[in-house]
């Protein structure tokens, strides 16, 4: 038997990882990172990254057009929207089939330890994949202070996220980092 | 229909950066289709499902109004448009990423980006600081996958249902 075609095992891939997101689609960035870039070398670290970033200067649904564009460097157009719909159709399927059942039994005990028990889980997932792409695409102290930079103006004040895009593009274009 | 169409497609238009933000601003300032609370309610359901939370939120609040036609509209509304418009724009800068000034932007933009996601973490993490389990769980996930470099399927499968069963439901205020 012949092993699947790029294409086949990317979208298979995301659709895998796309079921397990718990807590939402940064906590997957390692792992697919890992895969195409790293397992495969589909995609070089700076084309990964650079499609991480694109996807946060336009507006839409940020991470589905991150793996679309994955998807369409790995297999052009028709595997950009494969990637996109698995990212998606699943994961919407079960919130539809999930939200009747969980309002049911929202006072139920299970639920709560449910609850208690994946929402940590997910907090180090979603931190994990901030770190990862922060180091991701050769990046030097310059960059990485620019991160450390974000987080503390995200923590500290209510300035609005888009400012702080704008700011890390204005340096990154000056030729700072 | 349309309106659930309408106000999704708004959502993801707007939604540069935090699309949960928009939803909310629309959903509940703008449209007072929900109040505050039961907003916050769906969110903090979506945000322990797998896939992108924004659109289970979607998806959620379509189902609420109008069942499942309506979780199709407000889906459709957030994605058709807005993901043909984000495509083509994105592929437009993807294929001139090797200029250097796009691609100072584009390092600069993931850099800030990253930290946001980080933030987001962090900011998650505080209601739970009193909990030494659940610091630890999220230090163990955040092991696995960051600094082992664990597949994401084995660190799931690993901790989750560890995690859920040292969980006390009745200890210390739920949030």
């Amino acid at each position: 038997m012949n092993p699947p075609s790029p294409a086949a095992a990317l979208v298979g891939h995301i659709a895998l990882l796309a079921i397990i997101s718990f807590g939402g689609v940064p906590g997957v960035l390692p792992d697919l990172r890992d895969f195409v870039v790293g397992a495969h070398g589909w995609l070089t670290d700076r084309e990964f990254a650079n499609c991480f970033a694109v996807v946060q200067a336009i507006p839409g649904p940020n991470m589905i057009l991150m793996m679309s564009f994955i998807g369409w460097k790995v297999g052009g157009l028709p595997i950009a929207i494969a990637s996109a719909l698995v990212t998606f159709v699943p994961p919407c399927a079960l919130s539809y089939a999930a939200f009747g059942f969980w309002d049911r039994f929202r006072d139920a005990a299970w639920q709560q330890r449910v609850r208690r028990g994946l929402a940590p889980v997910t907090i180090g997932l979603v931190i994990a994949g901030g770190c990862v792409m922060a180091r991701t695409g050769e990046s030097g102290w310059a960059s990485l202070a620019v991160t450390a930079a974000a987080v503390a103006l995200m923590l500290a004040t209510r300035i609005n996220p888009l400012w702080l895009v704008a700011a890390g593009g204005a340096l990154g274009g000056l030729g700072v980092l | 229909m349309g309106a659930l169409f309408g106000a999704f497609l708004k959502v993801s238009m707007y939604g540069f950066g935090g699309p949960i933000v928009w939803a909310r601003r629309i959903i509940v300032e703008e449209r007072g289709w929900l109040g505050d609370a039961e907003f916050a309610d769906i969110l903090s359901f979506c945000q322990f499902l797998p896939g992108p939370n924004v659109v289970s939120v979607t998806v959620c609040i379509g189902a609420r109004f109008r069942g499942p036609a309506g979780a199709l509209a407000a889906l459709a509304g957030f994605i058709l448009i807005p993901w043909t418009v984000g495509f083509a724009l994105g592929g437009l800068l993807l294929s001139y990423a090797q200029a250097a000034v796009l691609q100072g932007i584009l390092r600069g933009i993931a850099a800030a980006a990253a930290g946001l996601i980080i933030a987001t973490g962090i900011r998650l993490l505080m209601p739970h600081r009193q909990r030494p389990v659940a610091l630890a769980f999220a230090a163990l996930a955040f092991a696995g996958l960051a600094v082992l470099r664990l597949p994401l399927l084995v660190v799931v499968l690993g901790l989750v249902p560890l995690s859920i069963a040292l969980a006390r439901p009745q200890q210390a205020p739920a949030r």
